[in-house]
């Protein structure tokens, strides 16, 4: 029973921070929302017996990033709050009808899902989420997928690097 | 039968994943300031990791824990260039509007 409403605490306040995020206009406002959603997902993680990913979660998603975005929001300023009145107000009732009409399919999927226990209590697992069986899966099966991870770093941090120096050589050539 | 009261079951975590995903949707379409939409892209990823870690304990492997991490990574490298474009346009002295960027619109 505890479990059960450790879940729908987190689930009821990741949902809640989404919408935060989404509907603050502020676009540090929005940010500490995220983290919001971020800590919650941490928490269902807890739940689903992955702790070595929430705490992977806590730490890059709720640190790093978090605090990157941060960074480059203090950095700009007070521009990036403006958001110019909706020009494309019409528009957005396109993406409502995209949202409601998925929204429903996920519905009907999830009510007439066949999957065998899927609203059955989840079965005993073994040790699937600590660091060992990761590690190990990453050495044993995933080596290419976790090299190929290591090279996406390196080529976006490269690209970071070239977008900072052009946009040095833009301020100072012009 | 007293066990399954304890336990969520799958199809309350793919209903939280699936809520995220359509907030984080939402988030994309309506907002033009490329900040919030690189938010809302990191709500898409959590709830596809959500997703991810619930189908992994039901099928009791570890192969979605290794997926939601590799997504955790690319993640990261997506705000990296996100953020740097986000700056870059900045530099140039341009509006933050994803609507008035159009020059590659063709």
């Amino acid at each position: 029973m505890g479990e059960r409403i450790v879940f729908g605490v987190a689930a009821v306040s990741a949902v809640a921070s989404a919408i935060l995020v989404i509907t603050l206009r502020s676009p540090f406002r929005a940010t500490v929302a995220l983290i919001g959603t971020l800590l919650s997902v941490a928490v269902l993680f807890v739940l689903m017996a992955a702790p070595f990913v929430a705490a992977i979660q806590v730490i890059v998603y709720a640190g790093a990033i978090v605090v990157l975005f941060l960074f480059v929001i203090a950095y700009l300023g007070e521009r990036t709050v403006i958001e110019v009145a909706d020009r494309l107000a019409r528009y957005q009732a396109f993406a409502w009808l995209a949202v409601i009409a998925l929204a429903i399919q996920g519905v009907v999927v999830l009510a007439t899902t066949k999957l065998p226990g899927v609203r059955d209590d989840p079965r005993a697992v073994d040790d699937i989420g600590g660091p060992e069986a990761i590690g190990r899966a990453f050495i044993d099966r995933y080596i290419v997928p976790f090299e190929a991870t290591s090279l996406v770093l390196l080529v976006a941090a490269v690209g970071a690097v070239l977008l900072a120096k052009r946009g040095v050589r833009g301020e100072g050539g012009r | 039968m007293t066990e399954t009261v304890t336990g969520v079951p799958l199809v309350l975590y793919l209903a939280v994943s699936g809520a995220l995903f359509l907030l984080g949707l939402l988030g994309v379409m309506i907002r033009r300031n490329p900040l919030l939409m690189l938010l809302a892209v990191e709500l898409l990823l959590n709830s596809a990791n959500v997703a991810l870690i619930g189908f992994s304990r039901y099928w009791n492997v570890t192969d979605g824990h290794i997926f939601a991490l590799v997504v955790m990574v690319v993640a990261a490298a997506e705000v990296v260039i996100g953020l740097g474009l986000v700056v870059a346009v900045y530099k140039q002295r341009l509006e933050l509007d994803v609507d008035q960027l159009s020059s590659l619109r063709g």
